[in-house]
């Protein structure tokens, strides 16, 4: 049994925690989630692109809270932020805690989710406000 | 590449309309909704279906082959027939192909229709892309434009009920059209009842149902031929399609898409914001009628919601919003969509709306976007 990110490819469990992106030798645009596929700016294959690792910490843009998922989880009510990481990219996430408000400092956090088929438990990125 | 300008050189009209109501999915088949606004459109046009050289069937959830099994139950007169997908501008691309085939001689006389049923979820192929997102799926649409509906109303400093205004305005047009899934009169307590996702409640989100629309879309040559009213054929003066391109990080793409292609339609028809006296909008959520307003120049940044309140986008406003209802109130069955939209800007301008006609009304605009991202945007005019 295992402990991995969710999408093994856009997080990195170290402390703090890191968001993995790419960033496009030829036009150097910095990008997440990382493209498979080739870069919207210049047309460059994927095969140009070099990881590019981002701090999980930015400013919330937007946030709203969820009342009705099609889901069981995440568990409603959950809150979901825009957050402007100060690498540049802006990402969607789950935000922690009630004291998060546009214009908030956030910082990402490991939590241990939901267990799979074989046991294996799935770790996502959440965000908390930083105080 | 100087691009012919197709729609001036060679006209195109829309001669007749046709609709099935929107309604909760019922055990109607595709085909008897799709015939039921055909037939409608071929009577308000005075044409037999023998007429028709083209047909072109805005669907997104139907799965492949729809036309034929459909049209050919009004005599299988062998013309081409063809789907056109394009999320929920489904529609809107139909009469796009149709207004291109007309206005490039191929054809004089070409019907679009839209036609859709739900069939739990939307298929959507960005999903299967192999691109995936921190969020893990926590958020669907509904949370996408709350979140932008966040960062409008802090930016501008507008409130919920603001918001929920779109709501009631769209609600109350609605009620007053026998073709809307929702025909109920709101009031604001009402619409901020059930919560949603951020401050959107159920009353400001589409309802997804069943429907179908159609419209035939004609030459000069075939207005003259087939003896056409022509006091009841409105001119297509614009045609334009965008998909989103790299915008800024942080910036609205479902805003400044729409911004881009109302700039080109609006530059086609060589017609400005403020020649507008209709405007069915995508109001899939309440908060992208104000986005929109903005972006198609309608009104200064952060001005729309005022705007509402003030009346000035009701009905006997300077510009009539959504006067069908729109998605909030009319519905949104995808594939139909688009189509009704041009429906209702055709019923405007020929001031045969009722009880919700916007008076003197000579110019419209439909303005739909999808999944995609994509935005479609026709401008018509009373010749
Ligand atoms: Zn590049």
């Amino acid at each position: 049994m295992t402990t991995e990110p969710r999408h093994p490819h856009l997080l990195k469990m170290t402390d703090p925690p890191t968001i993995v992106g790419h960033r496009c030798v030829t036009c150097e645009r910095v990008a997440f989630p990382p493209d498979p596929y080739g870069c919207e700016k210049c047309g460059s294959p994927a095969s140009t692109f070099e990881q590019w690792d981002l701090e999980a910490r930015g400013s919330v843009q937007a946030v709203a809270t969820v009342h009705r998922h099609h889901r069981s989880t995440p568990v409603t009510p959950f809150t979901v932020g825009v957050i402007g990481l100060v690498g540049g990219p802006v990402v969607k996430a789950i935000v922690e805690g009630d004291s998060v408000v546009v214009g908030s400092t956030v910082e990402g956090f490991l939590t241990p989710g939901e267990q799979d088929d074989d046991g294996n438990v799935i770790v996502d990125l959440h965000f908390r406000v930083v105080q | 590449m100087n691009a012919p300008k197709l729609l001036s050189d060679r006209p195109v009209f829309v001669v007749g309309i046709g609709l099935h109501r929107y309604q909760r999915r019922s055990d109607a088949t595709y085909v008897s909704l799709g015939l039921t606004a055909v037939r409608e459109a071929l009577v308000d046009a005075g044409l037999e279906w023998t007429d028709v050289e083209a047909a072109y069937t805005g669907t997104a959830l139907l799965g492949m082959g729809a036309s034929r099994i459909m049209l050919s139950r009004l005599g299988a007169t062998g013309i081409p027939m063809t789907q056109v997908e394009n999320a929920s501008a489904s529609g809107s691309s139909a009469i796009a192909q149709a207004c291109l085939e007309v206005a490039s001689g191929r054809s004089d006389v070409v019907v679009a229709l839209g036609v859709d049923k739900p069939r739990g979820g939307l298929g959507a192929a960005p999903g299967e892309a192999g691109i995936n997102n921190l969020e893990g799926g926590s958020v669907v649409p509904f949370t996408h434009f709350a979140l932008l509906a966040s960062e409008y109303m802090n930016l501008h400093e507008v409130s919920d009920e603001q918001v929920a205004k779109v709501a009631v305005k769209n609600h109350r047009n609605g009620s007053q059209n026998p073709f809307a899934q929702r025909q109920k009169v709101r009031t604001l307590e009402e619409i901020l009842t059930e919560p949603i996702s951020g401050s959107l409640t159920r009353l400001q989100c589409c309802p997804v149902g069943e429907g179908a629309a159609a419209v035939i879309i004609a030459s000069e040559d075939g207005i003259n031929r087939l003896q056409i009213d022509r006091s009841r054929a409105m001119q297509v003066v614009a045609s334009a399609t965008k998909t989103e391109g790299l915008y800024g990080e942080g910036v609205g793409i479902d805003a400044a898409l729409t911004a881009e292609t109302g700039a080109a339609a609006f530059e086609e028809a060589s017609l400005g914001p403020s020649d507008l006296d209709v405007l069915e909008v995508h109001d899939a959520f309440a908060i992208e009628e104000l986005l929109y307003a903005e972006a198609l120049g309608l009104c200064q940044p952060g001005e729309a919601a005022s705007r509402i309140e003030s009346g000035d986008f009701d009905i006997g406003g300077s510009c009539a919003f959504s006067p069908s209802g729109g998605l909030l109130a009319m519905g949104h069955p995808i594939g139909p969509t688009g189509v009704g939209q041009v429906a209702e800007v055709v019923r405007q301008l020929r001031g045969e709306a009722g009880t919700r006609q916007q008076s003197d009304a000579r110019v419209g605009m439909a303005h739909m976007v999808g999944i995609g991202a994509v935005c479609v945007v026709h401008i018509l005019r009373k010749p």
